[in-house]
């Protein structure tokens, strides 16, 4: 090799990876002096480039950047409304958008994770797991009472215990307590009250888990959050240790409390905090917590610790078998004895408890929406005397009315209470709710 | 961060990826941004619009193996555009933009000999300066840079010898190159 084509070839030396000529360049710069002080200039110079202090991308970029990227999920999400026919897709969508508003009501958090880690890209990963699960089972404990509603909660109940299955293909799940269990087959959902012997029939979308139903779709916690229009950027806070990411959500109780007797009875009806935790490695929740704010307490109403992923659940789960003898609760326009002529809430009442006094049982079915009067109705309330009927009142967010009464039982007991009333149905016929 | 960036095998698919991507290739996109733009702003900005219109195609560019170097080349593209839409703003002295953890003395060297071999590489032409910067500060190859810049490996050569003799010959005149 000429010291011409050396010149030529002597850049190869400096490459990422040299070729098959470079033993040849070496060989002619061991013998010429000239080329090999060209060389080692050319050589020092280029050492100097690369150790000279290099730009570096400023602390926030990689949030920054993290979160435009979320924004342009969320954006392409929303305009590939074409393919929203498949579900995969349309779960991602719902969660991108949720993930991409929540990132702009969190505009402050990338000081949480430290270095270039972000809170946008956190969650919008946790989005993409979410979306992509087939079954989830959370296990957990809620503060209730066993048999009552899914939506009851009180600071000073005992935990009970709660479980959710949730099956995404096919579209199955089944929330269940002690006492109460609620199955969506795919085609309808079955509640079952075990105490009562009482069901309830109704469409996949009846509401008979309340506050828990969004759980079962926990790509959609995010939006559900969002729907709040009172959620401000000071509500929300994201964290990270420990490999968790952890999304903390304060909320003001809903309703209107001129009366209390709603107030910290249900989630939404009490000032709290859900605490979401999210594992760093699969980016999937892995355990919530609701604390309730009382003014004189913080307690926790609602844990699911023990949140398991593509589980494959047994058949029968999701099979409710009805005892025989179970009385229906049926909606109000299914009612063959409705009373059409109560004038409104303590009408209702008077009317529910006078029933119950003369152990009429058919006049009972008027206003209470079953297929039969359930046994324990009829021997626990069956020949009661009334002691007062106060004034009605609404309470929190509850659609109708809650009527004080004082009723002495046949065994002499006497019970104060507020018994539930509405008549927000099609035919705006009142209906016993709950509260005896 | 350079073993990081060399284990790019494929165009990203998910926001997960992509952010193994940008805590890749962050600095070194920002860094060659920067040299084009001259302002960190701008050389900000145009790396974050390269990252998303990469998030944008990345179905499209799903079967490119080579990431790193069309990275460079979007954020080239990018610059130039810059360069077309704006009126470019002075340099930003790059000394007061580089971090250091070092010893205050060594830290005030280490700025002087990054401006004065930003002033020489300013001194040749730019293309030569770019081949030169992008093998020195991003670790890529000449056949990476060849994808870089849209020219031919031998072209890159050139231009990289071309730049290194004219930067020795300055650096002789001014008395030495050492």
């Amino acid at each position: 090799m000429n010291c011409q084509e050396t010149i030529y070839r002597m850049t190869d030396l400096l490459d990422k990876e040299q070729g098959p000529k470079a033993e040849l360049v070496r060989e002619h710069l061991a013998n010429c002096p000239a080329c090999r002080v060209r060389f080692e200039e050319h050589e020092h110079i280029f050492e100097s480039v690369r150790r000279a202090r290099r730009i570096a991308a400023s602390h926030q970029f990689g949030a920054k950047t993290m979160k435009a990227i979320a924004n342009e999920a969320a954006l392409e999400a929303t305009t590939t409304g074409k393919f929203w026919h498949l579900q995969g897709w349309r779960r991602w969508a719902v969660a991108a958008c949720a993930t991409a508003q929540l990132i702009f009501l969190l505009p402050s958090l990338a000081p949480h994770f430290g270095g270039r880690r972000s809170a946008s890209a956190v969650l919008a990963q946790s989005i993409e797991a979410m979306s992509n699960v087939q079954t989830i089972h959370m296990t957990g404990r809620m503060r209730t009472i066993p048999g009552d509603n899914f939506e009851l909660i009180g600071a000073e109940y005992d935990f009970v215990p709660l479980e959710l299955w949730r099956e995404y293909n096919p579209s199955r799940w089944r929330v269940e307590k002690p006492g109460r269990v609620v199955v969506m087959d795919g085609t309808s959902s079955t509640l079952y009250i075990s105490q009562l012997n009482q069901y309830m029939k109704a469409s996949t979308q009846a509401g008979f888990v309340e506050w828990l139903r969004p759980l079962l779709n926990p790509e959609s916690i995010l939006q559900n959050e969002l729907d709040s229009t009172k959620m401000k950027p000071s509500d929300a806070t994201v964290t990270e240790s420990n490999g968790n990411v952890t999304l903390t959500v304060r909320r003001k109780a809903e309703g209107s409390f001129a009366n209390t007797w709603t107030k910290n009875k249900s989630i939404d009806e009490s000032d709290h905090t859900c605490i979401y935790k999210f594992d760093s490695a699969t980016k999937r929740l892995q355990a919530l917590q609701v604390v309730i704010h009382t003014g004189s307490q913080d307690v926790p109403v609602l844990e699911l610790n023990d949140i398991r992923y593509n589980e494959t659940p047994p058949d029968k789960l999701f099979a409710l078998q009805i005892p025989e003898g179970a009385t229906q609760i049926i909606a109000p326009e299914q009612m063959s004895s409705a009373v059409d002529a109560i004038l409104g809430p303590k009408d209702a009442a008077e009317y529910f408890f006078n029933a119950l006094a003369q152990k009429d049982w058919n006049a009972v079915l008027g206003v209470y929406p079953t297929s039969t009067v359930p046994d324990l109705v009829k021997s626990y309330y069956g020949g009661l005397s009334i002691l007062s009927i106060g004034v009605p009142f609404k309470s929190g967010i509850y659609a109708g009315y809650f009527v004080p009464y004082r009723i002495r039982l046949y065994d002499g007991t006497v019970i104060s209470h507020n018994l539930a009333v509405r008549n927000d149905n099609p035919q705006k016929r009142w209906v016993v709710d709950g509260g005896f | 961060m350079l073993a990081m960036a060399q284990q790019i095998p494929a165009w990203p698919q998910t926001i997960e990826q992509f952010e193994r991507l940008v805590e890749a290739t962050q600095d070194d996109l920002v860094n060659f941004a920067f040299h084009q733009l001259g302002n960190q702003d701008d050389a900000e900005d145009a790396v974050q619009d390269v990252y998303v219109q990469a998030y944008r195609d990345r179905s499209k560019r799903q079967r490119i193996t080579e990431v790193r170097p069309y990275l460079f080349r979007m954020v080239r593209n990018r610059c130039t555009d810059f360069h077309r839409s704006r009126l470019r703003r002075p340099a930003e002295p790059v000394t007061d933009l580089v971090a250091s953890n070092e010893d205050t003395f060594s830290r005030v060297a280490a700025q002087e000999q990054s401006k004065e071999l930003d002033r020489l590489l300013g001194g040749i032409p730019s293309r030569e300066a770019e081949v030169i910067r992008l093998r020195a500060h991003s670790e890529l190859s000449f056949a990476e840079i060849a994808i870089v810049v849209g020219a031919s490996v031998p072209t890159v050569k050139s231009r990289f010898r071309y730049g290194l003799d004219k930067l020795r010959r300055t650096l002789r005149a001014k008395g030495g190159t050492r």
